[in-house]
């Protein structure tokens, strides 16, 4: 089956021609490249079946699928805002909001390729050579996805909207994102991934985030997709000196979802904080895979995650933070805490801290429990029922994380579909 | 007049430890009751066992409350009731709006009691009132569940629930413990504002100073899991002046 795998995805590569240089580099790599495998340590926790035991097929442009109104409802922007909508990876122009905003430049991958756009050679130079098969995949078959570059400290936040849906049988959707934050300039950019109808697909998406020296983004993501769906996406963040990225990363839908997160500092009094939260349920796998490279001194990162598993429920968390031979004065604090429901779920957290420096602050924790019975009876003492009060247990638990995406609208939306998700959970326990 | 509460011949244990060893009290509508002892008495167990904490074990004995088997009731049938307990030790809920919780807790009692419920605006109109009479301050409101409180913004927040409620017999388990003379004063002008001919109150402490705020109409020693003396509230006096030793030494011989 393996090497079946492989040919199809080198055919399907093959027939598409290069728009861009790095598409060669991931043609290249598709030829080496191992399946993922649970002897790999970056795999180890992963089940791989739901994303090796499907010939997915190469999603294309389909016009007239969706409507505009069709977004409307799904967006946590107001709809003047900007909000760029990709389906199954490919830039929709009629069903993005696309005003001019001065200091936002927002383009069709696809065109920034073709014209030459600003730090468009920085394209792959994120996510490099040493590409796992679906990295190979996205870079080999990608020219779709969206370009977004900020030179100004801009009030309004940016939308960007994934959807994958098709009728075209099990689709495979490869967008790439390329974010520029220019020196000084800032932006909060909210993406969703949404589910807009029960399809079996898979989302493999790359993002390659550029901080310019004091420039600061505040990233929330919901990633909502059907629960059928596959989901895979690497972020990779670079940041100069004194810039401050946030990142939220709220997974709560997927039948099989990975996030990868790779983030470097190329500049001192940079500050990053990443935050995640799983929901992994019913037959569901979330896995969250961190990479920090603390390669220059004086800089910090937070790194905050949380889960809530039930039924059958899976989830992965492999978090790496290395901190290099010059990099005095680190401080890095990684935790994880997961609460677990029932006694068919299962956790493999694994927080990693590898330090070559001597003058640091880093630490780790994780913690993995069940309900609170003083929480429990606490609530339950105030007259609030038993299921009721799992739920606002549950719920309190994910709030705190939630709140990190400092943007309302989106939290409202998380924790309506959580507790939507949990309140027959909790009823049954 | 029928009692409120009628505890007969009491026994209960946790962890297959007996505590309470034959505990038994009457009160009726109105009264007020101190319970005190020594460490290690049972006082908590017994707060506990009355709001329905599962891990406590009734071995025997009876517990009637308005004419019905209390022990039979989940903790939140016993709210609905008009039980509430102060608790010695409130518990922090991390990322639970604090306001939130209290209007989900005071709809759900009013819910099972065929009520109508408050919507959000009549409920923070009520909780302001309520909160001024306290004096607290309203960013506790904002807070998650006694998150990050200070031993007197939990007991305060304890009071304010106490006082949203308006329950039928409060439990307040050792209040006072932790608190420094103004917070006490505020708690029990609290409970003190609570007091009528309806109502019944038993307070349980360590300490005689609590009752110099809130005055009991009797005060029972609970000593090696039952009550070994019975009075008024001079009895608390002489507890504070001869300690707890001659009426042990006395239950002893």
């Amino acid at each position: 089956m393996s090497a079946a795998l492989l040919d199809y995805y080198q055919t399907l590569a093959a027939n598409v021609p290069n728009e861009h240089a790095y598409q060669a580099v991931g043609k290249q790599r598709l030829g080496l490249v191992e399946l993922p495998n649970r002897k790999q340590e970056a795999w180890r926790y992963t089940p791989l079946a739901p994303v090796l035991e499907h010939q997915f097929a190469a999603a294309s442009r389909e016009e007239g699928l969706l409507e505009p109104a069709d977004i409307a409802s799904l967006r946590v922007t107001p709809a003047d805002h900007v909000c760029v909508v990709l389906l199954n990876g490919f830039f929709m122009p009629e069903l993005s909001t696309l005003p001019a905003q001065a200091g936002l430049e927002v383009l069709d991958l696809a065109q920034a390729i073709q014209t030459s756009a600003v730090g468009i050679e920085r394209l792959g130079s994120l996510s490099g050579e040493c590409l796992h098969l679906f990295g190979a995949v996205n870079a080999a078959l990608t020219s779709a996805g969206a370009y977004i570059r900020v030179t100004d400290k801009l009030a309004q936040p940016v939308e960007i909207m994934h959807i994958n849906y098709s009728f075209d049988g099990e689709v495979l959707s490869n967008p790439r994102v390329l974010v520029q934050v220019e020196a000084n300039a800032s932006l909060t950019l909210l993406e969703q991934h949404a589910a807009f109808a029960d399809v079996l697909g898979m989302h493999n998406g790359v993002t390659e985030i550029f901080l310019g020296e004091g420039a600061a983004l505040n990233h929330p993501r919901l990633q909502n997709d059907s629960l059928r769906t596959r989901h895979l996406s690497s972020l990779y963040i670079q940041q100069a000196a004194s810039s401050v990225y946030k990142g939220t990363t709220l997974a709560l839908g997927s039948a099989w979802s990975r996030t990868e997160f790779h983030l470097d500092f190329s500049g001192g009094h940079a500050h990053c904080e990443l935050n995640g939260f799983y929901l992994a349920g019913e037959q569901q796998m979330q896995a969250m895979h961190l990479d920090v490279l603390h390669s220059v001194p004086d800089c910090s990162s937070r790194e905050s995650f949380k889960g809530i598993l039930y039924g059958q429920g899976k989830a992965v968390f492999d978090g790496n933070i290395l901190v290099k031979k010059d990099a005095q004065q680190t401080d890095a604090r990684l935790s994880n805490d997961n609460l677990v429901l029932s006694r068919e779920a299962e956790i493999d957290t694994k927080p990693r801290l590898e330090i070559y420096a001597d003058d640091v602050q880093c630490s780790h924790g994780t913690t993995v429990g069940q309900i609170d019975p003083e929480m429990l009876f606490y609530l339950r003492a105030r007259g609030i029922p038993k299921s009721a009060a799992m739920g606002m247990i549950c719920q309190g638990f994910a709030a705190e994380l939630i709140a990190h995406c400092d943007y309302p609208a989106l939290e409202t939306k998380a924790l309506s579909i959580l507790q939507e998700r949990l309140m027959p959970v909790a009823a049954a326990l | 007049m029928e009692h409120l509460l009628s505890i007969k011949d009491l026994h209960a244990s946790i962890n297959g430890k007996e505590i309470l060893k034959g505990f038994s009290l009457d009160m009726k509508a109105g009264e007020v009751h101190a319970i005190m002892g020594p460490n290690g008495s049972g006082k908590s167990t017994l707060s506990k066992v009355l709001a329905g904490r599962e891990e406590y074990e009734v071995t025997s004995g009876t517990v009637i409350y308005k004419g019905e088997n209390l022990l039979e009731m989940s903790p939140e049938e016993r709210a609905h009731q008009g039980i509430f307990m102060a608790f010695q030790y409130p518990v922090e809920l991390p990322g639970v709006n604090n306001t939130y919780f209290m209007q989900a807790s005071l709809n759900a009692i009013r819910k099972a009691r065929g009520e109508p419920e408050l919507n959000s605006l009549n409920f923070m109109k009520l909780v302001r009132t309520k909160l001024k009479a306290l004096e607290m301050d309203e960013n506790l409101l904002k807070r998650s569940v006694n998150t990050g409180f200070s031993g007197g913004e939990m007991k305060r927040n304890e009071i304010l629930q106490m006082t949203l409620l308006e329950p039928t017999l409060s439990i307040l388990d050792e209040t006072d413990s932790g608190l420094d003379i103004d917070a006490l004063k505020m708690v029990s002008k609290g409970v003190n504002s609570l007091r009528s001919p309806e109502r019944s109150m038993l307070v349980i402490t360590h300490y005689q100073r609590l009752l110099d705020y809130i005055q009991p109409d009797y005060v029972h020693v609970l000593s090696g899991g039952r009550i070994i003396r019975s009075g008024d509230k001079s009895l608390a006096l002489e507890l504070e002046e001869k300690g707890y030793g001659w009426l042990q030494q006395e239950a002893a011989a």
